[in-house]
């Protein structure tokens, strides 16, 4: 059903926008872009529309849905906290401001991610740091590190953003979460992290449902829980730096999609972190049509208006059921 | 380009030459925070806290009352000597008071306003936005400070200068679609602004429809369906680099340029050097026109 979704969205996206093409143009277009390598035609007009912007930003909104999701799943698993998500730990803090370095800097896109990632993995690092209580890292510790050096984090990007005013507007453009100019070059950036980060997660699956029963017990069962703490974590920087890298920060995805799928269909990991994949792309396309067919403007602007309330109705639900 | 000069620079000094305006004080305004402010009497001390608004007191004469300007307030030549009090967001409100200014100039989005009256100093909001607001903005500084005929002098030569553009481009023969890119996210600029203004004026069709406003954040797409023939504002490697940019007309025949640094602060400076930042729009919009 939400690979069924997923698609949905994929077509939506690719065939919607501010320029109305009709369906049958849509399907020529992306045709004519398949066949491209082959026929080496030049596309024009529309058929750039559909295959040059819309189909790779459908794809880039669908990886970092994807990646955000996922990430925050398996930190609500590793941490077992319903709250985790990956801007917990600074990662999607420390993404931004080595991201907001790069470009108030004025550096080459490419090295968006790269420095993006570098600070992501040092934010994850000092968190580690300061959580540390001999060789545990206690959940509780690490959530309030988590939470302080992300401030701090954040705090930095702003003085940062006020510095270098003449790109205040891409910056902030950035920190509200922005999938335009994404282009085949960004996907294909962004998917060796997306592909490595997530695919370490999924993998990671059943050792995370075992930690679900307490770390003692994990522990008895024969999970080495500190080291699958930092795994995760470092697979989870890995996905989220990338995502983070080119369309900024997203809000509440990572947060509200894990909870929808255990919702749904349930929490064990093996599920949970595929199916969040499906349903975090998917919402993230949608999300995105949105932004770009209304005065909202930006993916991540969208997401937390939407997000934010849906967010309060499923807890109100819970605590009722 | 002299020519123009040298008028300004007569105006300037015609300027300087005439006596105070005919305003009488006490004199009552609203300003452009929609409070109603009375002057007791002209204006000696006066700080600035935008760089139009700077720019309109010297061009009307008033230069010398000046005792602070803000941080981007850079011309012309002689306020950059004057003390600076910080920008639109951070303004440094203690060296504001300590200047001892009898009038603060202050756009109407900063908080300027309520710890400066607080302070028992007279502030005034002036910010001109649109085209047409560069004049009557001018005109009401100048009943401010005291510098009506000037005002009327500058507002006179500034509609002047700027029809002596628009009649060569107006009838260019052929005149390119444009794209004017205001910030790479990208937000444009919409016809009815006063820079979208001055791109007609040039002799350019504006592709952002007057709908999407007048600072509008664009869909990419949308500039790749309305192709235009000159892009403003991106060079030509960075417009090339976009999805699917390396297919529009303007990339194709190399009409894309970043405008250069001086014209850029022109263009983003509603204030008495409109008819500059006019020209050389023009001369990039039709080069030929300008042999």
């Amino acid at each position: 059903m939400l690979v069924a979704l997923l698609l949905l969205a994929v077509v939506l996206g690719t065939g919607l926008g501010s320029v109305t093409i009709a369906p049958g143009e849509v399907l020529g277009a992306l045709w004519c872009g398949l066949s491209r390598p082959l026929t080496g035609a030049e596309l024009a007009g529309n058929d750039v529309i559909v295959w040059q912007i819309r189909l790779p930003r459908v794809m880039m909104g669908v990886l970092v849905g994807a990646s955000l999701s996922v990430c925050g799943g398996a930190f609500q698993g590793v941490f077992r906290n319903p709250l985790a998500d990956p801007y917990l730990l600074g990662v999607a803090s420390g993404s931004a401001l080595g991201a907001t370095v790069a470009i108030v800097a004025g550096w080459p896109r490419a090295l968006i991610p790269v420095t993006a990632l570098l600070m992501a993995l040092a934010a994850v690092a000092i968190t580690l740091a300061l959580a540390r209580e001999g060789r545990r890292f206690p959940p509780t510790r690490l959530i309030l590190a988590g939470v302080v050096v992300g401030s701090v984090l954040s705090a930095a990007t702003t003085a940062l953003i006020l510095r270098g005013e003449d790109r205040a507007r891409q910056v902030l453009a950035y920190t509200l979460g922005d999938l335009g100019f994404s282009g085949w070059h960004d996907v294909l950036t962004v998917l060796p992290y997306a592909t490595l980060g997530c695919g370490a997660l999924l993998l990671l699956a059943r050792a995370l449902d075992t930690l679900q029963l307490g770390d003692l017990t994990a522990r008895s069962l024969g999970v080495p829980v500190e080291r699958l703490r930092l795994i995760v974590v470092l697979a989870a920087s890995v996905a989220t730096a990338g995502a983070v890298a080119y369309v900024g920060v997203i809000g509440f995805v990572g947060l509200i999609v894990p909870h929808m799928v255990r919702l749904a269909f349930g929490a064990g990991h093996r599920t949970l972190l595929p199916l969040s994949a499906l349903l975090g792309g998917s919402l993230l396309v949608f999300a995105d049509l949105l932004a770009r067919t209304t005065p909202l403007s930006q993916v991540g602007i969208v997401t937390t208006l939407l997000g934010g309330p849906f967010f309060l109705w499923l807890l109100r639900r819970e605590r009722g059921a | 380009m002299k020519a123009l000069l040298t008028l300004s620079i007569s105006v300037m000094t015609l300027a300087a030459a005439g006596a105070a305006g005919a305003t009488s004080y006490p004199l009552t305004l609203t300003d452009d925070l929609g409070r109603t402010v009375t002057l007791r009497a002209e204006p000696q001390r006066i700080v600035s806290l935008l760089p139009s608004d700077t720019e309109t007191l010297c061009a009307i004469g008033a230069c010398s009352k000046l005792v602070g300007v803000d941080d981007y307030s850079d011309y012309p030549q002689q306020v950059t000597k004057l003390p600076k009090v910080g920008g639109l967001y951070d303004p440094k409100i203690e060296a504001i008071v300590a200047l001892r200014p009898d009038l603060v100039l202050v756009s109407k989005y900063g908080k300027l306003e309520g710890p400066l009256s607080q302070a028992g100093i007279t502030v005034i909001a002036v910010n001109p936005e649109t085209y047409e607001e560069v004049f009557t903005k001018t005109l009401t500084l100048g009943r401010i400070v005291g510098r009506e005929t000037q005002a009327k002098n500058l507002v006179t030569q500034m509609r002047r200068d700027i029809a002596r553009v628009e009649i060569l481009t107006k009838n260019a023969v052929r005149k390119p679609t444009a794209y004017l890119e205001i910030d790479p996210t990208p937000y444009s600029v919409g016809p009815n602004s006063f820079m979208g203004v001055l791109l007609t004026k040039a002799g350019a069709r504006n592709i952002i429809p007057a709908s999407m406003g007048d600072f509008p954040k664009v869909d990419p797409e949308f500039i790749v369906k309305a192709n235009p023939q000159l892009i403003l504002g991106v060079d030509r490697k960075t417009a090339a680099a976009r999805p699917g940019w390396s297919t529009l007309a303007a990339v194709k025949s190399g009409q894309t340029l970043d405008l250069p640094g001086d014209l850029g602060q022109l263009l983003s400076r509603p204030g008495p050097r409109l008819p500059q930042a006019l020209l050389g729009l023009a001369k990039i919009v039709h080069p030929e026109l300008f042999k």
